[in-house]
């Protein structure tokens, strides 16, 4: 069993990506349940990932082939799962600021979230105080990951916390920040519940929003 | 204070030698600046209000872009995109959103088959009658570099950076046939660049790295984009011609191999993620550094702190040459302009050769 669950880590860790699903396959066919596949063998792969990333080891183009690898072994294990669904960790949404085109980064944090376990709604970029503040309403995610690259974008991540708090919602969900101009001392001057340097980073953040200790 | 171009100036710093001053250096200053500075409005197409500003501000150079598919310059009247629209509404009859046939906000090649109906010699079709045209303007002293030969980012764009990246680990001949196709286009461009003698050197603007290090691995970028920048080295200075590049981001892990490259120019050392003067003392005599005023202080600070921070650079990196003065990036809309001013007018007035330290 334990050879299964070590193989499919191994597989997600290097991206092994043509073989997971029979991976994946072969150690439901053995008789391992699919929620022990996703957490004992997938979330932690992506939690290795996630490291080597933050330290230099690999760099975005394996870490995406990781990412896909670990949603091509869940998309096998999903209508396997009691109720046809996979327990997320959370719901998180993510989106780039009025104004800014830019989406790499905010990219890297969806698929890392998504690698990681949560369900994430990606609203895309240049999106409006308004329509956020919508979106939240209609979703009622646990965390709100904003994103600026341009500093002259930096006030809207302010002007989206503001109007969560003239609209009841602050304390309803956890806002992080990110983005090239956007640092620890900005998140906490304008009231965000943290930052994330990085996209491991992002993640380990999401975690501890949901009370994850891993 | 009349300011005189003098192109040696520039070029002694890029020899690791001291002129009669640190010269000035950007790789673009915001028409909306150029224009409060000269007190009428430039444009785009304005080229002698252009000459007029770099040569007025104290630099000795006028940079000019040049280059397949230029960001900010794809616009609807441009021949690549109308060949995308027809391409586009051919494939998808009814579409009306323009983001769908322009390469900045739309990628076309995600696999093999995308790769011979992308229409290469449309985007090929470079425009070089500006960088004609700029020559009968130029005050005396006074050269042109091209802003030209962008690879890499032309490369992840054309192909969506998702894409490009996934790609990258499982298709990686798609990937080095897209590298080889955009090189090819910006080397027939060099061409035709080195014909021109007023061009005395051709600037890269192409990112390679976050704020936390670099986009692709350093051996991706070996084999896939620094092998094809060797060449836009070599052809530099076989036609004695000065090769600079432009990258946001930390390249700390990639500087050797830029400068195996044949780079004699980077510009502008992120002042977000990286420390100047290390630099300095790492690489500093194997390459001229331009910048890093940060563009954060442009926006925020004061003209005191301004001219502190140009001191600073002045004290540690300009003693012995190698260095020119200027922003943590460009010089936007956004920057004040006393702050912008106050960059350049303490560079002039206290960077003379020797450095007082």
């Amino acid at each position: 069993m334990g050879d299964h669950l070590e193989t499919i880590k191994n597989a997600v860790i290097g991206g092994k990506h043509g073989e997971i699903k029979s991976m994946v396959q072969s150690a439901i066919s053995a008789g391992l349940d699919p929620d022990t596949v996703i957490n004992e063998a997938l979330i932690p792969a992506m939690d290795v990932v996630g490291k080597d990333f933050a330290s230099g080891k690999i760099f975005v183009p394996e870490m995406l082939v990781s990412a896909v690898t670990m949603k091509a072994g869940v998309d096998i294990l999903k209508p396997l799962l009691a109720g046809g669904q996979s327990q997320s960790r959370g719901t998180v949404i993510m989106a780039t600021v009025k104004g800014d085109l830019h989406d790499i980064g905010k990219n890297l944090v969806t698929m890392m979230l998504e690698g990681a376990g949560f369900k994430v709604i990606d609203l895309g970029v240049d999106l409006s105080v308004e329509k956020l503040i919508d979106q939240v309403k209609a979703t009622r995610p646990d965390i709100l990951g904003l994103s600026a690259l341009l500093t002259t974008t930096m006030p809207e991540i302010q002007n989206v916390i503001r109007e969560l708090k003239a609209q009841g919602l602050r304390d309803k969900v956890k806002v992080m920040v990110g983005g090239a101009p956007v640092d620890r001392r900005f998140a906490e001057k304008i009231g965000a519940d943290g930052y994330g340097a990085n996209a491991a980073e992002a993640v380990q953040l999401a975690r501890r929003f949901v009370g994850d200790k891993a | 204070m009349e300011l005189k171009p003098d192109f040696n100036r520039f070029l002694a710093a890029v020899r690791h030698k001291e002129a009669d001053r640190v010269p000035l250096g950007e790789i673009l200053v915001d028409y909306s600046i150029q224009g409060r500075f000269l007190g009428r409005t430039v444009t785009s197409d304005d080229l002698a209000g252009q000459v007029e500003f770099w040569a007025k501000a104290g630099y000795d150079y006028v940079p000019i872009t040049v280059s397949m598919m230029s960001p900010g310059k794809v616009t609807e009247e441009s021949r690549i995109t109308r060949v995308l629209k027809e391409m586009v509404l051919r494939e998808k009859p009814g579409t009306t959103d323009p983001k769908a046939w322009n390469l900045e906000f739309t990628s076309f090649i995600h696999e093999r088959s995308d790769l011979d109906k992308f229409p290469w010699e449309a985007a090929a079709d470079i425009d070089f009658s500006q960088l004609h045209a700029v020559k009968d303007l130029l005050p005396a002293g006074m050269k042109v570099i091209a802003v030209s030969g962008k690879i890499f980012t032309l490369t992840w764009m054309l192909m969506g950076f998702n894409n490009f990246a996934l790609k990258l680990v499982l298709d990686e001949p798609l990937v080095a046939e897209v590298f080889e196709r955009v090189a090819s286009i910006q080397f027939k461009a060099l061409e035709a660049i080195f014909s021109m003698d007023h061009v005395a050197g051709v600037w890269v603007v192409d990112d390679v790295a976050f704020g936390t290090g670099p986009m692709i691995s350093p051996s991706a970028f070996k084999k896939h984009v620094f092998s094809w920048y060797k060449k836009v080295g070599d052809r530099c200075h076989d036609n004695n011609r000065i090769f600079l590049m432009h990258s946001d981001g930390d390249l700390s892990t990639l500087l050797d191999d830029l400068i195996a490259m044949g780079l004699d120019v980077i510009q502008p050392i992120d002042p977000s993620c990286m420390d100047i003067a290390k630099v300095k003392k790492q690489w500093g005599d194997r390459i001229c550094l331009v910048g890093n005023v940060s563009n954060e202080l442009l926006r925020s600070a004061s003209t005191a702190e301004i001219a502190a921070r140009v001191r600073e650079l002045l004290r540690d990196v300009a003693p012995g040459g190698g260095f020119a003065l200027g922003s943590g990036n460009s010089v936007p809309n956004w920057a004040k302009f006393e702050n912008y001013m106050a960059m350049r007018e303490t560079c002039l007035k206290e960077g003379s050769y020797p450095i007082r330290r």
